[in-house]
């Protein structure tokens, strides 16, 4: 079984990642892969949602950062969906990171941003 | 004798040929065909083909007192005559001669189903070259036929030139007439001994081939085929996200090559839904409606659950199937279930769940009805036997045994087939002693392990969560030390006392200072998660020890 899964949906000119599961230094590469592949240069905008994501570890932050600096390369830009207390909110605040990294609570305040 | 399953006509011989008249009216001596008579013996019939047809031969070939005898049957598939026994001239079987229908000696009898007679072979128009090869002189050959259907030649052969009579022809067809019916039937009862070794197979192949290590627990399964005829009876354990793990078992109704295919089917489906993690319930609901959208007809009991190892939690859904039973601590009970339909059996069926908590040490066992159902004994009556006999098990492959030895009758055969799968929830040990691989993969499972036996100590979730992270970043730079090429390991001793737990994560490799952000965050982690944390550095290795209170 998969440690995490990623669905995507396209809309508009965002392209949205859900991301589930655990995430550690066993997939986050992989997962880094397949999003920034499956994220077409015409979107404007990524927004990977971490709600339904169980476990994060540094491994698992270590992929936003370099999910942000991919997308900046290209011109496009990151959006993450953390709600307050779910596991990867509280992974980014023992990490000491919560202030560098811009997060939605939701879904829906993420694409309002665009 | 019935003659009239011969149709004789007026055919004009070829070559060397002699088309034969009826034979009816010529008396055949009692003497000879006692021995041919009892060839519709039903008892020959069940020895089986090859059987059947060794001993048919061998009695022709004495009633008539010639030197070869053959058999060639008719595949229709590709309209040819096989050759299929022989006595004398096996040479023909081996080689696997194969006549097309209406050429030749054996083809012309069987098209034309007629007799035939040739006094002498060079003078005849004879397609199989063994025939000739082994000097054969003299042939007489009549048609097998069963209910207006040929299903065969029956020829005999002299070495000498030898003017076959009609009274060998009235031998000979008493021998066909008395041998067709019977290799009808072996031929049927072969290919029914066929279909039940494909559906053992397909059975066996449709089976986990072994038990896969989920989520570390202990587990056992077996599966009894039916002596007579395979059923559909299946089943399936397997991971789940989470570490969760997934049980199922089941029974198709029905028997044979069928069965086992829909069985095949029915377990995929479940797993497939079940990956989807809909749960006990609705992937039965799910598998319903799959049986349902099936265009045969067909019907199946079933039950799934799911245990979650974290919380010792196991959700149980079934569909019609018998209850499961609980083994533990020298007791055995069985698990009420709420009442539902089998799947397949009403068009929009549903299903319940039920949660039961396993006890530490406690095994769940799900099993068919195969192992319980015996003729002129109540149901009940045996499941108490099934438990009065697995109640002293320790363990999940001992449950099965003990099941097996008190169950299923040690003479006769099972008249069913019997699957049973147990799984135990395994004592959690008061410390943990980890010797594991130096790979990023060991970390779920490390990850697991670690939140049950926090689980039952009793930390709330969320110190379990932090401690759990921590654990894991300070594993993490275990596995990154272990650049070697050799195969690395790292050990993880974990134990409790005074309100707090204390974890020791060491490996063999030299203490790297964090490389870059991400390992400095990994730290960080550490540190905010733990109260307090000691890294030791030296030569041989690196130990990092942490400690945290908890609250009960």
């Amino acid at each position: 079984v998969r440690l995490a899964d990623v669905q995507y949906a396209d809309e508009d000119s965002a392209v949205i990642a859900r991301l589930s599961g655990e995430i550690d230094m066993s997939n986050a590469d992989s997962i880094r892969d397949a999003i920034t592949d499956t994220t077409p240069n015409h979107a404007l905008m990524l927004i990977v949602d971490l709600t339904d994501v169980d476990y994060l570890d540094s491994a698992g932050i270590q992929l936003l950062f370099r999910l942000e600096e991919d997308l900046r390369s290209r011109g496009q830009k990151l959006s993450i969906v953390i709600p307050a207390g779910s596991p990867a909110n509280d992974s980014l605040t023992l990490a000491g990171v919560s202030r560098h990294v811009h997060t939605h609570e939701t879904l829906d305040e993420a694409r309002r941003e665009q | 004798m019935r003659n009239t399953d011969l149709e004789f006509r007026e055919v004009a011989p070829r070559a060397g040929q002699i088309v034969l008249s009826p034979a009816a009216h010529y008396v055949v001596r009692p003497s000879q065909i006692r021995t041919l008579y009892q060839l519709s013996d039903p008892a020959l019939s069940e020895m089986g083909l090859e059987e059947f047809l060794d001993e048919l031969l061998l009695r022709v070939r004495d009633a008539l007192a010639v030197d070869t005898v053959a058999i060639l049957l008719y595949d229709e598939e590709s309209q040819q005559l096989v050759a299929r026994a022989a006595k004398g001239i096996e040479e023909e079987v081996e080689q696997g001669v194969r006549i097309p229908n209406g050429v030749g000696f054996a083809g012309r009898i069987a098209a034309e189903r007629v007799a035939i007679f040739i006094a002498d072979v060079d003078h005849a128009d004879i397609l199989n070259p063994i025939l000739r090869q082994k000097g054969i002189r003299s042939l007489l050959g009549v048609p097998l036929i069963v209910e207006g259907d040929l299903i065969g030649v029956l020829h005999v052969g002299s070495l000498r030139p030898r003017v076959f009579g009609e009274r060998d022809l009235a031998v000979l067809q008493v021998a066909a007439a008395r041998a067709a019916p019977g290799i009808e039937r072996a031929r049927l009862f072969s290919a029914l001994e066929h279909e039940h070794r494909v559906a053992i197979l397909l059975q066996r192949s449709l089976l986990p081939k072994h038990l896969v290590d989920v989520a570390g627990l202990p587990t056992a399964a077996r599966y009894l085929p039916a002596s007579d005829e395979v059923g559909g009876d299946w089943y399936d354990l397997f991971e789940l996200p989470r570490g969760r793990l997934g049980v199922a078992i089941g029974d198709v109704v029905g028997h044979g090559l069928r069965a086992a295919a829909l069985m095949g089917q029915l377990r995929t489906a479940l797993h497939a839904y079940a990956l989807e993690e809909h749960g006990p319930a609705r992937t039965l609901e799910l598998l319903d409606r799959f049986v349902q959208a099936m265009p045969e007809q067909a019907m199946a009991t079933a039950a799934y659950a799911v245990l979650d190892p974290d919380t010792a939690a196991l959700r149980i859904a079934s569909a019609g199937h018998l209850p499961p039973v609980l083994v533990g601590h020298g007791e055995a009970r069985v698990v009420e279930l709420p009442g539902a339909p089998p799947l397949g059996a009403f068009p929009y069926g549903s299903f319940e769940e039920r949660e039961v908590s396993l006890g530490s040490g406690e095994t769940v066992v799900f099993y068919t009805d195969g192992l319980v159902e015996r003729p002129r004994v109540g149901l009940m009556e045996s499941i108490e036997k099934f438990i009065a006999a697995v109640r002293g098990a320790a363990s999940p492959d001992e449950i099965c045994d003990l099941a097996v030895g008190a169950l299923v009758p040690l003479e006769g055969g099972l008249r069913d087939d019997v699957a049973i799968v147990a799984v135990q929830h395994d004592e959690v040990p008061a410390a943990l002693r980890l010797h594991l691989p130096a790979d990023p993969r060991t970390l779920a499972q490390l990850r697991r392990t670690l939140r049950r036996w926090l689980h039952k100590l009793g930390v709330d979730r969320r110190t379990a969560s932090e401690i759990t992270l921590a654990v894991n970043e300070a594993c993490a730079n275990a596995i990154q030390h272990a650049y070697s090429p050799a195969p690395a390991e790292f050990d993880v001793h974990a134990s409790a006392s005074d309100g707090e737990v204390m974890i020791e994560v060491s490996d063999t490799g030299r203490w790297r200072s964090p490389r870059g952000q991400n390992r400095g965050r990994g730290l960080t982690i550490i540190d905010a998660s733990m109260d307090e944390v000691s890294i030791e550095s030296a030569e041989t290795g690196t130990r990092v020890v942490m400690r945290r209170g908890i609250r009960r």
